[in-house]
């Protein structure tokens, strides 16, 4: 099998309060798995353990069958597993192809010509080469998270982590990054996405993972997951979310 | 000679200006020598302090751990005891402190020493504006920053670090001024700077009003002239105000100015 990532009884606790618990799960090429449930439950904090920005307390994240935390670099891992952050964290002091091409230059080694040329396809892929000498203070929210997401995939990762990429989005935006994103996984990105919309997670994932109080406690195809869930906890909440949406 | 003695104020004046016009304008190179090297040296001191004392704790390894902790509460009292001495203080004790040890010499020149302290007492002080410029930027980006690979160092010095400086030009620009003025207390190792040069010309005809009137001048001119262009230095910083789309839906090679001021060009 091809898996990229392999999560093994991660836990992970704020002082005394336990945020994740017994978490486990992998993710293969070209997965698109979508993490849903409400706010609170630790999908965020899952995802920020799986890329180290939260120190897990616990269990193990194996990248291609070894142990991500002591076996490599944390700069080199965190070069293969991208992501792309709720308020899109632009580099406010450059402009859209000088964050592209910052990381490409100092961690993957790449000489500016060839960085720029990358940046600008990729930035052409998510509709931004127009706007590559603009500021990050000087575009919508929208135009800044298709930045963001170029920026990710100037590195060329195997996985890319989305952490509610559309949550911090005005209405009418939300579709060009989600556009997006629905490219990037018709194209075979393996990803990795924490999200409210449930009309792209039953239309895009492969896979939907549904949390609550730091456990998961569905893992099944949209199809099956939307339709006949089978925890009593996860009809609950899709018939609270559906409500509104779809 | 009677007859030269001057005998109202503005006499004084142009009087000590001719006489010890030399000697002010070297007192006055001093000062701005000492207080711009100290500005800056001190500006680097307080930009590796901050990067190091926000170098974040690894978790659980005790071996990364420990020295790290061992080297912050290192900083913390460097920092604590230059703000908490004044200079005139720390120059005594450096001085005559290295002169005892034998680090330096009774001939040895007194202004490396002089720059040497107000530096490191500048340093201090940066520290800790820069700390502040460095909490002012959105968390998020080092975040960003760390996500796609960089150091702490990396992401320190090409994201967080351009936008830290920029915000606190005005308290960097405040340091400075602090510095040209304050220079004034390495008189106490005879360091012949503005205000040292003024007490020699005051004492040798006893007219400390008249020396001391053209001393404040200059200083009052130096600190403006800075003033005025570390603004102009800021305005610089915040980088231009319009950017270029390239390419329309209609033409790809046509450009279009977007000005952030709403004057489009």
């Amino acid at each position: 099998m091809s898996e990229i990532l392999e999560i093994r009884h991660l836990e992970k606790s704020f002082g005394d309060h336990l945020v994740l618990r017994d978490i486990s799960f992998s993710v293969g090429q070209g997965d698109v798995i979508c993490i849903i449930g409400s706010s609170g439950s630790g999908k965020s904090t899952l995802l920020r353990c799986i890329n180290f920005l939260e120190t897990p307390s616990g269990g193990e994240i194996l990248y291609h069958g070894q142990n991500a935390a002591t076996s490599m670099k944390r700069t080199r891992y965190n070069s293969r597993v991208g992501m792309v952050f709720q308020s899109f964290n632009l580099f406010g002091n450059m402009n859209v192809l000088s964050n592209c091409v910052l990381g490409q230059m100092r961690v993957l080694g790449r000489k500016r010509d060839e960085a720029e040329e990358r940046a600008l396809t990729y930035l052409e892929k998510v509709g931004m080469s127009a706007y590559r000498d603009a500021r990050p203070a000087q575009l919508s929210g929208g135009q800044k998270q298709r930045a963001a997401i170029a920026r990710a995939l100037c590195m060329e990762p195997e996985v890319l982590l989305f952490d509610e990429p559309t949550s911090a989005l005005d209405p009418e935006m939300v579709g060009e990054v989600l556009n997006v994103m629905q490219d990037l996984a018709g194209a075979g990105m393996t990803m990795l996405i924490v999200t409210h919309e449930m009309s792209f997670a039953r239309d895009v994932a492969s896979r939907v993972l549904f949390m609550e109080g730091g456990v998961i406690v569905e893992d099944a195809p949209p199809s099956s997951l939307f339709t006949s869930p089978r925890q009593p906890r996860t009809q609950e909440f899709l018939r609270r979310v559906l409500a509104r949406q779809l | 000679m009677a007859a030269n003695i001057p005998t109202n104020f503005f006499s004084w004046v142009s009087f000590l200006m001719e006489k010890y016009g030399d000697l002010f304008l070297k007192g006055t190179l001093v000062t701005l020598e000492v207080a711009i090297s100290g500005t800056i040296l001190g500006f680097v001191i307080g930009l590796l302090v901050a990067i190091l004392r926000t170098i974040p704790l690894p978790q659980g390894r005790w071996y990364t751990r420990v020295p790290l902790k061992i080297l912050h509460f290192l900083l913390n009292v460097y920092i604590e005891v230059f703000r908490g001495t004044p200079m005139i203080v720390q120059s005594m004790v450096i001085y005559y402190g290295s002169m005892m040890v034998g680090i330096i010499g009774r001939g040895t020149p007194v202004l490396p020493a002089a720059i040497f302290i107000v530096s490191i007492n500048t340093g201090a002080y940066m520290a800790e504006i820069i700390r502040g410029g460095i909490i002012s930027v959105d968390q998020g980006q080092k975040e960003a920053a760390t996500a796609i690979g960089l150091t702490h160092w990396q992401s320190m010095v090409h994201v967080i670090l351009p936008q830290a400086v920029r915000n606190i030009m005005p308290s960097i620009g405040n340091e400075f001024v602090v510095n040209i003025k304050d220079s004034s207390v390495l008189n106490v190792i005879s360091l012949n700077e503005l205000y040292f040069t003024g007490k020699s010309a005051a004492g040798s005809y006893g007219r400390y009003f008249e020396a001391f009137f053209i001393i404040a001048l200059v200083y009052l001119v130096l600190t403006f002239t800075v003033t005025r262009l570390l603004r102009l230095l800021e305005r610089k910083m915040e980088g231009k105000k319009h950017y270029t789309i390239h390419g329309s839906q209609s033409d790809s090679a046509s450009r279009i100015t977007v000005s952030m001021d709403g004057k489009g060009k």
